[in-house]
């Protein structure tokens, strides 16, 4: 779980006018997005770029 | 008429001189009338505008000047597509008053293929986030029984067409939102190939992952309502300019041929559907194989890998678009959706840029493992539906979407009812063809349903 602290840096930064009860509402999730976002941050080739969605020749 | 016939029905009867629009709306709107008070799938009713519709249609029927098989078809439209004059609110009390002044791009399309149109249908606030109690209108309701969900969040029109309000309807689908609803009231639904359908004057949410499509009680109407809704659109960037095929024209084919790949670790271990949505996967495979299809196994990463880069990109996009009103109306927004879009505003620029390039990896994949196979299977909800009370305000994120894969690549998907569960709710699975092999899905799908019984089961309400 991130620390209050450290989460209220986070908060201060989005510019959202956050409550402190939806404040915690979001802390308490946060771990869960924080693992999505280490999930797609595993090593990717340098040279993988970033895509659209997919290249209709392809069929 | 007492039994609601399906579009391919009504269409030949209409044809036929042995049912008119007009009664066909009548009977439509005599079931509203009964029920939709039980189920919240309208927002608004637009009857003078129906029957106005419909005896325009029977009106060119008379005169041999019909626009084809939709002509004088009962239709209605989720509430984020803009209808002209009409209020479209994506069920926000941000949008209570907004009318349009433009069709969308879609609705135009029905509109002049003929189609009745019936009014505007509830939806999640903005596409995303509900079951919400806090909003303006009350959420739909599922017509097999009121107390559970619907799914979402073409939530109305799932209600809608099981209930026999409408014999179609659209919907849009960024994580989910056709397929959803379509397995848990039973009915099919297709999010076809990004850029497909235009989604030009359809309310954002997340601008690579939307898209929009029909939604019906059968296979083949949903691609009788594609062929009307299809097309390229120059006013939409994601539109692909490429030709409309003719998405009936393999309906009769079977599955003979077809080359079959179940994605099993979807959804027996990545997220594990229950007892009845397993069986109902696993007597289509051995429908389709006594339909002459082959049947193998396929695997793919783990479907948390797609549900991380798709929940990324999509909480970010929708975060962009709707950061003004974040800003400056937090608390007119449902908490639902509140909640879950304000995370976008903790995603990392780079964590954005993994996502997008992750994405590339896996679409990729998919088209590989496709390489040799017409059609993937995998489940498309996790069972049958919950009571509406108890959707857990973050199911979003607690395990990974069963549908977001394919909005994440951009494959056409489609939910097909595969039978009845635990309370005699509906169960389904999800078929997935290649870009822009919608003609192959619909031909999978048709095969699957005129082989079953499940398409001979209304809801109770529907009599």
């Amino acid at each position: 779980m991130i620390t209050e602290e450290a989460f209220d840096v986070l908060a201060e930064q989005t510019g959202l006018p956050l409550s402190a009860a939806q404040k915690a509402t979001l802390r308490a999730v946060y771990p869960t997005l924080r693992a999505m976002m280490d999930r797609v941050s595993e090593p990717l080739p340098r040279e993988a770029e970033p895509a659209h969605i997919f290249v209709p020749e392809v069929r | 008429m007492s039994a609601i016939p399906t579009i391919a029905e009504a269409a030949r009867l209409i044809a036929d001189k042995k049912l008119s629009p007009v009664e066909l709306t009548q009977d439509c709107l005599g079931r509203i009338a009964k029920n939709n008070s039980s189920l919240n799938a309208f927002l608004l009713l637009t009857e003078e505008r129906a029957l106005a519709d419909a005896k325009a249609s029977e009106a060119r029927h008379m005169a041999g000047t019909a626009r084809g098989l939709l002509d004088g078809i009962p239709v209605a439209h989720k509430d984020i597509y803009n209808t002209a004059g009409i209020r479209t609110t994506a069920h926000s009390k941000l949008l209570e008053d907004n009318v349009p002044t433009k069709d969308a791009v879609t609705v135009t399309k029905l509109a002049e293929a003929g189609t009745a149109m019936l009014g505007k249908l509830s939806t999640h606030e903005f596409a995303m986030g509900g079951p919400s109690f806090d909003l303006p209108w009350p959420p739909a309701r599922n017509p097999w029984n009121p107390a559970h969900f619907t799914a979402g969040s073409s939530s109305g029109t799932g209600a809608a067409i099981a209930a026999g309000f409408i014999l179609g309807g659209t919907g849009s689908d960024t994580g989910g939102s056709i397929r959803g609803p379509a397995a848990l009231c039973g009915i099919a639904g297709i999010k076809p190939t990004y850029g497909l359908c235009s989604r030009t004057g359809v309310l954002p949410l997340s601008f690579t992952m939307d898209h929009t499509g029909p939604m019906a009680w059968t296979v083949e109407d949903c691609a009788l309502l594609l062929q009307a809704m299809a097309g390229h659109d120059p006013s939409d960037p994601g539109s692909a300019n490429r030709p409309v095929p003719d998405f009936s024209a393999d309906l009769s084919k079977g599955a003979k041929g077809l080359r079959i790949g179940v994605v099993r670790h979807f959804f027996e271990t990545d997220h594990p559907v229950s007892p009845a949505t397993k069986k109902g996967i696993d007597d289509a495979l051995d429908v389709f194989k006594q339909l002459g299809a082959e049947i193998r196994e396929v695997t793919l990463s783990p479907m948390a890998d797609y549900h991380a880069a798709g929940s990324i990109i999509l909480t970010s996009e929708a975060y962009a678009v709707h950061e003004p009103w974040l800003k400056t109306r937090f608390n007119d927004y449902g908490e639902l959706f509140r909640d879950r879009i304000a995370l976008g505003g903790f995603i990392t620029a780079a964590a954005l840029f993994q996502a997008i390039r992750r994405r590339r990896i896996l679409t990729l994949e998919v088209t590989a493992a496709m390489e040799d196979l017409d059609i993937l299977v995998s489940a498309s909800q996790p069972g049958e539906a919950p009571k509406i009370d108890e959707v857990p305000k973050w199911g979003n994120l607690e395990k990974p979407s069963l549908t977001m894969p394919f909005n994440l690549t951009g494959f056409p998907a489609m939910s097909v009812c595969t039978g009845f569960g635990v309370g005699g709710l509906p169960v389904c699975m999800q078929l997935i063809a290649k870009p822009f092999a919608e003609p192959t899905l619909f031909r999978a799908g048709h095969a699957y349903e005129t082989a079953t019984a499940w398409r001979q089961q209304r809801p109770a309400m529907a009599g």
